[in-house]
């Protein structure tokens, strides 16, 4: 049966034509393309490079971003995109947020003319992939303490540290990377095949299956002189990275529990118990009914949020909330569908489980649950509370 | 030199579709694309365009919701969009006078359309347009590659492949081959949104519209799929047997 994405309050007629038509390709590329193949790509612990090529050939890659060969979209255009992928699996969604919002990003913003030239047209067609470093294995939530360092030794920087939890970082062909110069967090661009530069894979997930995660290990990297971002020093360059990255979130998250939703609904509909469809038991509508409640607020979240991103009038704790809401909503949405179809709600055969062990890391990147609390905390009371410092 | 791909918009093959009070209520269908044979026959008029063969217009008769096809063909290359606008039900002929008005008009000598549109099935469009315009047909046909005045299509027989050649002008209908089609992008998409659509009223054509000779009464769901039945052990089989002859007339 053909999909029908929930859309309780008509959000699509909200949209221009445009973004109609950009969302329609992205949902016919994951229906032909994704959901035929994501499990065994879950199995087999990769990201299959024809998706990075395909992804590259509809012309999404850096949406929101204009110039240097990037698409120009809207920002409701990024974010139908983002949903649409993370419908499909959040795995191939963080793909396109790291590739768009955390390397594309920062060169576009950030970057010398050179670099924005040499990089960007590349990126946007998905022959160059990107990676963003700031975790580190000791500084998560609090990335201000790294310890990646950079050196200026005159004709070179020199790099040593270590990243640790970095999206599409095996794959990719250049990492952006926050490292402290002179004690200032600045942001460089290491290429594979950097002396001295080496990006493990990190294996043994049980979420974001589909996604490459790795190590970016710097042992006396040397980088030419004018790999430094000029235009950025301390953590604003990140942290304007996360915002645009956690913005497409809140419209993945959608993604992922409309999915949930569509699922839980046609499963509830045709299991049988006790003589009759479980849809028709109270308690089971109740549930349906919930799910269609929290993703109806959500998406008026994100669309909301969206028009505030395109006209330039947000505030970063207003992309905090849509973050921390949304995926804590389909998180919840994924557990109670996953509850509706009972033992089934466990097979690879729906799409439930994958999408709540994915949605488990969503949780926690690009800000974790509670961090975006304390934002938000910040942000009522003036107060800080991320650390007993004053 | 132009080639003319016939577009129709039909609710999409996966969609609902209801029925209230004896028709096909058009508010409960979600989504309309693009006749899937048509699909084809734009993929391939595309080619066409990429080995040389002139621009490619997109026609499409029917309601203003019919506009999103013509938008579509262009973020995959079409040229030039003709949208022939009518709100009224029309029979075969004023279907086909109206695209062969157009087809003239744009000065095309070679026409695609699908073999038959998904939603009548009638598959009268092809041959109808070609006769009214007095041009050749080739029907079903998966490729067409042109050398010159003369085109070569390949033909899906009953019983293997068919090459046919032909003069232009000439009407093609396509079938469903292994051609790939192709996905728009954004970029193609961006240029879509900004390509004009001529829009020309079955007047603007010198067409009557009014009067179809041809009307649909009534539609109606087709029956409702018998739940299957259960049969266990050897000793069910006379009794399957006999279902068999008796009530499926299958032996
Ligand atoms: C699959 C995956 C992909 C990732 N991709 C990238 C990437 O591409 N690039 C990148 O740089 N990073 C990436 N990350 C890292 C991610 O951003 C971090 O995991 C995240 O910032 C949290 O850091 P942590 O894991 O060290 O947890 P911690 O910071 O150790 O947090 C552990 C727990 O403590 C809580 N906590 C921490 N501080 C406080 C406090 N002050 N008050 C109250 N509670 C607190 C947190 O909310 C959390 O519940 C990725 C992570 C995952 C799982």
């Amino acid at each position: 049966m053909a999909y029908e994405a929930l859309d309780f309050y008509d959000i699509d007629s909200l949209l221009t034509e445009e973004e109609r038509m950009v969302r329609d390709m992205v949902r016919d590329w994951v229906e032909d393309r994704v959901l035929p193949n994501i499990e065994d790509a879950c199995r087999d612990g990769v990201f299959p490079d024809e998706w990075r090529v395909e992804i590259g050939e509809m012309g999404i890659l850096g949406a929101p971003l204009k110039g240097y060969g990037c698409p120009g979209l809207s920002y409701i255009a990024y974010g139908l995109i983002c949903q649409e992928l993370e419908r499909g699996d959040s795995g191939v969604r963080s793909f396109a947020s790291v590739q768009g919002s955390l390397a594309m990003y920062p060169i576009w913003d950030f970057g010398s003319e050179e670099q924005k030239e040499k990089y960007l047209p590349g990126m946007a067609k998905g022959d160059l992939v990107g990676c963003f470093g700031l975790t580190e294995p000791d500084y998560g939530s609090n990335p201000g303490d790294m310890i990646t360092r950079a050196e200026d030794k005159g004709g070179h920087f020199l790099l040593n540290g270590a990243k640790m939890w970095i999206t599409n970082g095996t794959i990719a062909d250049l990492a952006v990377v926050w490292a402290k110069l002179e004690g200032e967090i600045r942001g460089f661009i290491v290429e594979k095949g950097d002396e001295g530069f080496s990006a493990p894979e990190m294996k043994g997930k049980h979420s974001l299956k589909a996604s490459v995660t790795s190590e970016l290990v710097f042992q006396d990297c040397k980088i030419p002189k004018d790999r430094i971002l000029p235009d950025v020093k301390g953590l604003r360059g990140p942290f304007s990275c996360l915002n645009n990255a956690r913005f497409g979130i809140s419209w993945g998250a959608v993604g992922a529990a409309q999915s949930c939703f569509n699922s839980a609904r046609e499963y509830a509909l045709s299991r049988i118990q006790f003589g009759h469809p479980i849809a028709s038991f109270q308690l089971v509508q109740n549930k349906l009914s919930w799910m269609l409640r929290e993703i109806t607020k959500g998406q008026l979240l994100a669309y909301h949020i969206g028009k505030k991103k395109d006209d330039g009038s947000w505030i970063p704790e207003q992309i905090s909330l849509a973050k921390m809401n949304n995926v804590d909503m389909a998180l919840e949405i994924a557990r109670m569908s996953r509850d509706i179809h009972g033992a089934n709600g466990i097979l690879d055969e729906y799409p439930v489980m994958r999408h709540m062990a994915n949605l488990e890391s969503v949780k926690t990147y690009e800000g974790t649950h509670d961090i975006h609390n304390l934002i938000l905390g910040r942000h009522i009371t003036g107060i800080q509370s991320f650390t007993r410092e004053p | 030199m132009g080639v003319a791909v016939l577009l129709k918009q039909v609710p999409d093959t996966t969609a609902k579709i209801g029925i209230s009070g004896g028709r096909v209520d058009e508010s409960s269908i979600t989504k309309w694309s693009i006749s899937p044979y048509d699909e084809y026959a734009l993929e391939n008029a595309i080619k066409l365009k990429e080995s040389g063969h002139g621009d490619v217009v997109a026609i499409t008769c029917g309601p203003a919701r019919a506009a999103k096809c013509l938008t579509e063909a262009a973020a995959v290359g079409a040229d030039r969009l003709i949208h022939i606008l009518t709100e009224s039900s029309l029979d075969s002929i004023q279907v086909q006078s109206l695209l062969s008005a157009a087809v003239k008009e744009s000065g095309c000598d070679v026409v695609m359309c699908g073999k038959q549109a998904a939603d009548t099935n009638s598959g009268s469009t092809g041959p109808g347009l070609a006769s009214s315009l007095g041009f050749s047909c080739v029907g079903g046909v998966t490729g067409v590659s042109m050398e010159g005045d003369v085109a070569s299509a390949t033909r899906l027989g009953p019983s293997g492949l068919e090459e046919v050649e032909v003069g232009v002008p000439c009407v093609f209908t396509f079938d469903k081959g292994d051609t790939e089609l192709r996905r728009p992008n954004v970029r193609g998409i961006m240029m879509a949104k900004k390509k004009p659509i001529d829009s020309l009223t079955p007047d603007d054509l010198g067409v009557d519209a009014s009067n179809s000779k041809v009307s649909i009464k009534s539609h109606s769901s087709p029956p409702k799929k018998q739940p299957g039945q259960k049969f266990v052990g050897s000793e069910s089989v006379p009794e399957v047997v006999n279902k068999l002859r008796e009530e499926a007339n299958v032996i």
